[in-house]
């Protein structure tokens, strides 16, 4: 495996309270170039986190399950923002939303997948 | 004294004889059953006078029994005349006849095949046993229970032939009644002698006798009633058996025919039911409502399943359409406007299966994972529940010419993108193998149901891996049509419909296949024995080291 997870330890400690859970999102996607939430036991996550490695990307994963306090919370909001049953994976590339694998499927195949990871300084090439 | 001479020509034969007034009389018997001639016999009842009938040259088809009754009789008062002429002529048919007392007594007997083969009697033959020791008193009833009884002792056809002779004499022959009775009772005595054991033999005779002797000196009317009566209620036991046979023989016919019309009638409502459904189907379907969320497992097909091989037979068919108007639309060389419809227009039927696919999935995906839907060829290189479409690119990128560098980049990259989402969403559902034998195979039972559950969770997540394939299979189609031109474009799905189309025929070719490649399966198979044979011993061989 080539991507990094952060450990939740170290943003518990700086943070005297929780924040919004949408804002927190919002502060991890923008944290790295490929931000990808998931769930340790879901297999679409481990597809969509094999589709970017493969591609020698290498992605932010937050596993929403090893959260014990904010995961619940994340989760929620996630599905709220998706609108989908599903939470996870949801993909944020830039700090910009890009979607579920519908999506990061949808815009790898009409090729503008590559251009926005080389964008964001995920890709060299 | 009169007497009687008897002559006997070919078929016919008749008897001279003169009676007490000294009138010459004759009495001709042919094959035809008349049983005399006009000559005068009419009242020759009580009245004749006897005669004195030399039966030595004639009686020598008789019993010994009979012949010796009849001799006795010759010097009693009664009235033997019309006896004796019934036994002459019995004895000429006889004399005509080959075999003697084999089953077909008389010539008379054989002229009445109207009456069944096979009639049994059974019931008679209790009746004539309890009869069969009396003497006298039941009259010409008790003769005809004892000659039924001797018919069903050697053969059922000669009694009927009797009774029928009786009947008709009945009807027939009014005034020459007696003589009738005489000679029915002289046919029963026959058939009587005919019989196997020798007791009842006797003891009919006696009974005949008797009977005779009963019947001769009674006045006619008397025996015309009793033998009447006799014949009739013969004919009566014989009809009372045979209507009741009928009557239940109609009243089955009748039962089988209501059985029969209420099946029909029970097919008629289940096809008029058959069509409503087939109709509110049609209906349903047309309305776009399809039953998803019903789940899996009816029976060998669900009922999503059965829904999504309809629509897909449907689809194909549409197929066939969009296909023809692809070809008839290069070839006649349409403006581009109107081509891109056409391209379009098949674009958007491939959207329509992938999104009945969708529906599909969510109430039955092994159904599309297993691709029951499609031909066995397509079924064989089967990629999570459809094409593969980087194979389908590597399919095309040989059939397309002329191309521009652009767009063989474009294909390039599409090829390239499409092999590596192949790739994840193929790993992602090796992840969800592993992870469900993880639940159901490893470590004890502990917990049976709660494993259950678990493992019921995770196949859940099929139907997402299915829908996020034909989402790949979607894009690539949709990328081509923007890689490409119209015209391109065209023909690139004309391509592609004739390859699915092609690996259908293909598959229906193989399962009709001819028996001598089945043959020459067989020869292989022999090949591979010997190949096996001659394997065995250089292992053998090399063992030995």
């Amino acid at each position: 495996m080539h991507y990094q997870t952060e450990s939740w330890g170290s943003y518990m400690v700086t943070r005297s309270s929780y924040s919004d859970p949408l804002e927190r999102i919002e502060r991890m996607a923008s944290e790295s170039a490929v931000v990808i939430f998931s769930v340790s036991t879901c297999c679409m996550c481990h597809a969509i986190k094999r589709l970017f490695c493969g591609m020698g990307v290498n992605p932010t994963v937050y596993e929403l399950d090893e959260d014990p306090r904010g995961g619940k919370d994340l989760e929620r909001a996630l599905m709220r923002l998706m609108g989908t049953s599903n939470a996870v994976p949801v993909v944020f590339i830039g700090g910009k939303l890009v979607g579920t694998m519908d999506r990061v499927m949808a815009s790898h195949i009409n090729g503008s997948l590559v251009p926005l990871l080389k964008q964001a300084g995920a890709l060299w090439l | 004294m009169a007497f009687i001479s008897a002559t006997c020509p070919d078929s016919s034969f008749f008897l001279e004889y003169k009676d007490e007034n000294g009138l010459l009389r004759k009495s001709c018997m042919a094959a035809s059953h008349r049983v005399v001639g006009d000559t005068g016999l009419s009242d020759s009842g009580p009245s004749s006078s006897n005669h004195h009938v030399p039966y030595a040259t004639v009686l020598h088809g008789i019993n010994a029994p009979s012949t010796s009754f009849l001799r006795n009789q010759e010097g009693s008062t009664f009235d033997f005349g019309e006896l004796e002429e019934a036994i002459a002529r019995q004895v000429r048919n006889e004399e005509a006849q080959a075999p003697l007392f084999t089953g077909r007594p008389a010539a008379t007997l054989e002229m009445f095949p109207s009456w069944p083969m096979r009639y049994h009697q059974t019931p008679r033959v209790g009746s004539s046993k309890s009869a069969g020791g009396e003497s006298t008193d039941s009259g010409s009833q008790v003769n005809t229970t004892t000659l039924t009884s001797k018919g069903d002792q050697t053969q059922v056809e000669p009694e009927s032939p009797i009774s029928k002779l009786a009947s008709s004499s009945n009807h027939h022959h009014h005034q020459h009644q007696a003589l009738d009775q005489n000679h029915l009772q002289f046919q029963q005595q026959l058939q009587q002698d005919m019989a196997i054991s020798d007791t009842t033999r006797a003891t009919t005779v006696a009974t005949g006798a008797a009977e005779a002797s009963k019947g001769q000196s009674a006045p006619k009317p008397n025996h015309e009633k009793r033998k009447g009566a006799g014949s009739t209620s013969e004919n009566r036991q014989l009809d009372a058996k045979t209507l009741r046979r009928l009557a239940q023989n109609r009243e089955a016919a009748r039962k089988s025919r209501l059985r029969k019309k209420a099946y029909v009638q029970q097919l008629e409502s289940s096809r008029i039911k058959l069509t409503q459904l087939e109709q509110d189907l049609q209906r349903a379907r047309a309305q776009g409502l399809l039953m998803g969320g019903c789940g899996g497992g009816f029976g060998n097909i669900s009922s999503a399943a059965a829904i999504f091989d309809m629509e897909y037979a449907r689809w194909l068919e549409d197929d066939h359409r969009h296909m023809s108007e692809l070809r008839t639309g290069l070839q006649a060389h349409l403006s581009d406007n109107d081509l891109r419809i056409v391209v379009d227009g098949y674009i958007s039927h491939y959207d329509e299966i992938f999104q009945l696919k969708g529906v599909a999935a969510k109430s039955d995906v092994f159904h599309l994972i297993t691709g029951l839907w499609a031909s066995q060829a397509e079924r064989c290189f089967l990629w999570m529940g459809g094409f593969r479409p980087s194979d389908l690119i590597k399919m095309l990128t040989q059939q397309l010419d002329p191309i521009t560098e652009q767009q063989v980049m474009g294909i390039c990259s599409l090829q390239h993108s499409s092999q590596q989402a192949e790739e994840a969403l193929t790993q992602g559902l090796d992840q969800l193998h592993q992870s469900l034998i993880d639940t159901i195979a490893g470590g004890p039972v502990i917990d049976g149901m709660q494993q259950m559950a678990v493992a019921l969770g995770k196949l859940t997540n099929l139907d997402g891996f299915v829908r996020q394939a034909d989402n790949l299979r979607q894009q690539t189609l949709h990328q081509l049509r923007r890689i490409l031109t119209v015209r391109q474009a065209a023909r690139c799905f004309l391509v592609i419909g004739e390859y699915y189309g092609r690996l259908r025929a293909l598959s229906s070719l193989w399962a009709s296949r001819p028996r001598e490649s089945m043959m020459s399966d067989d020869n292989s198979c022999q090949t591979t024995t010997d190949l096996q044979m001659v394997h065995q011993p250089s292992q053998n061989h090399f063992s030995s080291f």
